[in-house]
């Protein structure tokens, strides 16, 4: 037999050609693409990143190639994050500048050298229109008034006084601690009953943790007078959950009072706009307490303006009465006598008809200190001359 | 005056009472009940609002 061996070269030697090949065709070059990111493995510490960029046809996966983002361009995951408030994890879409790598061992991808926020941000702000509109078009009873959401729940009465209060956040976060913080050392000596439903708050599972948080809250035996969700600390920056079309949904058609503490200044979910925003858990601790020493305000406004109803009251009787003595006072007859009057009587009868009088009656007039009788001795008709 | 009375029950009682108090055919023996219905609603006020009913337990870790 007489077989003929193939010709062979070194592995090195054909990788090297590949090697060129690329060079020759992709080396100096960057490229800008837009693809889906999976696999994502931060190393922060390094500030290295690796992960896949794909494309789908459905569900299958048609092309796959591995990227890498180096310490000099680690700082646009940062960026990233900091301007779409939303975590560099996969599944999200990516515009970006790559260069073509190939090593002679660790075979080729793509190098990230920038990443285009702006793609990222209009796919954000598209989404969050379209899930809002969703909302007012498939509930009638969530309407868009002047840019204004109104919805059930932020349509809704607050009571008078918030103290029980039903807390959705995440365990031992910073918005927990917070918020329970100022409610339970606030000045006024205000009584409180915070009781905590805690749930995860981030992560693809977020929206149906919390929704399921909200629904023990509504059956519970408790009446809540409030229901407050927060998210602590400043660096969170993964705001997804809170745009989630459910989770929004529920918050607008839940009929106690919810209070919103989930954000920074600068941003606002679709569940603030549903709900009352008040940003951070430490806000919506001291609307609670403004809330209810804004009560106790108008409690002693009322007990003012009642003792001085009372005291009022009492001084006008009293002067009512002062009125009436001067009147009775003045019609007693020693007043009238004091004047210089006299009461005339016949045969002891006040004379009031001076007919039955003629001449030769004795008559008694009183005076003040002395009483006169007297005969009558002529009569004549009074010309009105003392008409009072 | 109810035993569980909520703040709105007992602020509505307030208001209606200033407003009897404030017309002039209040009879002067009657002021005298009406304002301390009113010390008794503001006082009730007053300690609910630090104190908690006895049958609400103060939770401070987990719950459900």
């Amino acid at each position: 037999m007489n077989l003929l061996m193939p010709q062979t070269q070194k592995l090195s030697e054909l990788i090297s050609d590949i090697d060129t090949t690329i060079k020759n065709r992709f080396g100096g070059k960057t490229f800008w693409i837009k693809a889906e990111i999976t696999d994502v493995k931060k190393q922060p510490d390094k500030r290295w990143c690796f992960l896949k960029f794909i494309e789908k046809d459905g569900n299958t996966i048609t092309t796959e190639m591995k990227g890498v983002f180096w310490a000099n361009s680690y700082n646009y995951i940062e960026e990233f994050e900091e301007e779409t408030q939303q975590k560099f994890v996969s599944g999200l879409e990516i515009t970006c500048n790559v260069r073509v790598r190939f090593h002679k061992r660790f075979g080729m991808d793509l190098e990230v050298l920038e990443i285009d926020f702006a793609y990222a941000i209009g796919k954000l702000e598209r989404e969050r229109k379209q899930t809002l509109e969703r909302l007012v078009n498939e509930n009638p009873l969530i309407r868009l008034l002047d840019g204004y959401y109104s919805t059930p729940n932020n349509r809704a009465a607050l009571p008078m006084v918030f103290q029980n209060i039903a807390l959705i956040t995440a365990p031992n976060s910073d918005g927990q601690r917070d918020f329970t913080n100022v409610i339970e050392q606030n000045k006024y000596g205000y009584a409180f009953a915070v009781t905590p439903f805690l749930t995860q708050v981030q992560g693809d599972n977020a929206p149906q943790l919390i929704m399921e948080q909200l629904r023990l809250v509504e059956a519970s035996k408790t009446d809540f007078d409030v229901v407050v969700i927060v998210r602590g600390g400043g660096s969170d920056i993964d705001f997804k959950s809170f745009n989630d079309y459910e989770l929004a949904r529920q918050i607008a058609l839940c009929e106690k009072p919810i209070l919103t503490g989930i954000g920074h200044d600068r941003n606002t979910s679709i569940v603030d706009l549903m709900a009352r925003q008040l940003k951070t858990p430490t806000e919506v601790a001291a609307f609670i307490l403004d809330n209810n020493y804004g009560f106790e305000n108008n409690l002693l406004r009322i007990k003012a303006r009642i003792l001085q109803l009372a005291e009022d009251t009492i001084d006008n009787a009293k002067d009512e009465l002062k009125h009436y003595k001067q009147r009775v006072k003045n019609l007693n007859p020693t007043t009238i006598l004091k004047k210089g009057f006299a009461i005339v009587y016949a045969d002891d009868k006040i004379v009031v008809d001076p007919k039955s009088i003629t001449t030769g009656t004795e008559i008694k007039m009183h005076l003040q200190q002395e009483i006169i009788i007297s005969t009558v001795t002529k009569k004549a008709k009074n010309e009105k001359e003392y008409d009072l | 005056m109810k035993k569980n009375m909520t703040y709105n029950e007992a602020f509505n009682a307030l208001e209606i009472l200033v407003e009897e108090i404030e017309t002039d055919e209040i009879q002067l023996d009657t002021l005298a009940e009406k304002v301390k219905q009113a010390n008794e609603l503001i006082k009730f006020c007053e300690t609910k609002l630090r104190k908690i009913d006895g049958d609400i337990k103060k939770v401070t870790e987990g719950n459900k």
